[in-house]
C-alpha cells in the first residue's frame, strides 16, 4: 500500500488537475487491485470508493482486451455517456486514475488534462 | 437441457476459482488477475482477480459449459451480480485454511441466496491438505442449522479430476432437479 507521503502527493496532483481543468467533476485514484487511495470532487456528489474499485476492474478488462487483440498495453478506457464522460488511465504499474465530467462535449479537455496528471504522478511517485 | 450451460465459480479470496477454471478449460482462459497490493488478505499468492475468469469445457456427452469465475474479495461484489446473470448453476469454493471458512461460506450463501433458491449450487472445500479442520461434518452441521441442502466435496482446485467431479455433481442436480 501507499505511504502517507505518497497519498499526499496524489492529493496535491489532484488539486492541480482541478485548478487547471475546469470541466473535471471528480477524480479518484485506486491501486490496480481496487483499493481506494485518494479522491477529489467539486461537489460531494459521488461515492468514489466504489468507483475506485470499479476503475481497477475496467482497467483490467481493457488490458485483457488489448492483449487478446495484440495491441500492446492499454493506455486508457473511455466511457461516453448520455450525461457525461468517464476516463480510466493507468498510472505506472500499480495505480489507476479515474476522472469524469458531466459535460458531454469535453472529451478532449478531460483526456488531455488527465494524461498530464498521469505524467505528473508517474514523475513524482 | 440446453446445449450450452453457464456455470459460475465464486467463493472466498484465494480459494482457487481462477485455478479451477484454468485446470479444466479447453480454451486459453481469460484472466484478469493483477498484482495484489494487500498481502495480508492473500498470504499464499501474489495475484488476485479484479474482473472475471472465463473458460470453456465440453463434457463427454457433448454438453458445452461456459465457466465464469468471480473476484473473491467483497469490494468487487458488483461483479458477482453481473456474472451471475443467465447462469444455471453455482460452485462455491471455500479455502479451508482461511481464518473463518464457515463464515466465508455463510457470506457466499447469503450473497447468492436468491440464485441458490431458484437453481442449484455445490460447495467445494479446497486446501484441506493444508488445514484438515473444519472437517466436512462441520460444514454439514452448519448447513443443517440453516436448513440448506447442498452437497459439500473436498476438492483440490489445481486438479482437473477434482473440479470435473464437482461440476458433474452440479450438472446432475440441474438435470434431476435437486
Ligand atoms: N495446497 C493446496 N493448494 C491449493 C488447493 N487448491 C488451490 N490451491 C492453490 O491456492 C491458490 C488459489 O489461488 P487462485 O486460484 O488465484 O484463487 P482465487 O479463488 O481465484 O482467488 P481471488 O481471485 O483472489 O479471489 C493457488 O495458488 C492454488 O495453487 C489445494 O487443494 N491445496
Ligand atoms: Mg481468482
Amino acid at each position: 500500500m501507499l505511504s502517507s507521503a505518497q497519498i499526499a502527493q496524489l492529493e496535491l496532483q489532484l488539486n492541480k488537475l482541478f485548478d487547471q481543468c475546469q470541466v473535471v467533476t471528480a477524480a479518484v485514484v485506486a491501486t490496480i487491485d481496487g483499493h481506494f487511495c485518494a479522491q477529489k470532487q467539486r461537489a460531494n456528489t459521488y461515492s468514489l470508493e466504489r468507483l475506485a474499485t470499479m476503475g481497477s476492474t475496467l482497467m483490467s478488462l481493457g488490458d485483457t482486451i488489448t492483449a487478446e487483440l495484440k495491441m500492446g498495453g492499454c493506455d486508457n478506457v473511455i466511457s461516453e455517456n448520455r450525461e457525461g464522460i468517464v476516463v480510466f488511465m493507468h498510472v505506472g504499474r500499480d495505480l489507476v486514475l479515474v476522472t469524469l465530467t458531466t459535460q458531454k462535449n469535453a472529451l478532449g479537455m478531460l483526456l488531455s488534462h488527465t494524461r498530464r496528471c498521469v505524467e505528473e504522478l508517474t514523475k513524482t511517485l | 437441457m440446453s446445449n450450452e450451460i453457464k456455470l459460475v465459480f465464486t467463493g472466498s479470496a484465494g480459494a482457487g476459482k481462477t485455478s479451477a477454471i484454468a485446470a479444466i478449460s479447453e480454451i486459453p482462459v481469460i484472466n484478469t488477475d493483477v498484482r495484489a497490493t494487500d498481502l495480508t488478505t492473500l498470504q499464499h499468492k501474489s495475484k488476485t482477480t479484479v474482473a472475471m475468469d472465463y473458460g470453456e469445457l465440453t463434457l463427454d456427452d457433448g454438453q458445452k459449459l461456459r465457466l465464469y469465475g468471480t473476484p473473491g474479495q467483497q469490494r468487487f461484489d458488483y461483479m458477482w451480480r453481473i456474472l451471475i446473470k443467465g447462469a444455471l448453476g453455482l460452485i462455491i469454493l471455500v479455502d479451508n485454511s482461511g481464518t473463518d471458512p464457515i463464515g466465508d461460506l455463510a457470506r457466499y450463501l447469503d450473497n447468492f441466496r436468491g440464485f441458490i433458491n431458484e437453481t442449484s449450487a455445490v460447495i467445494g472445500v479446497t486446501r484441506m491438505d493444508i488445514s484438515a479442520e473444519p472437517n466436512l461434518q462441520c460444514y454439514y452441521d452448519y448447513l443443517g442449522e440453516r436448513s440448506i441442502q447442498l452437497p459439500v466435496f473436498p476438492v483440490d482446485a489445481r486438479s482437473r479430476e477434482s473440479i470435473v467431479m464437482l461440476i458433474q455433481a452440479l450438472i446432475a442436480m440441474l438435470e434431476y432437479g435437486n
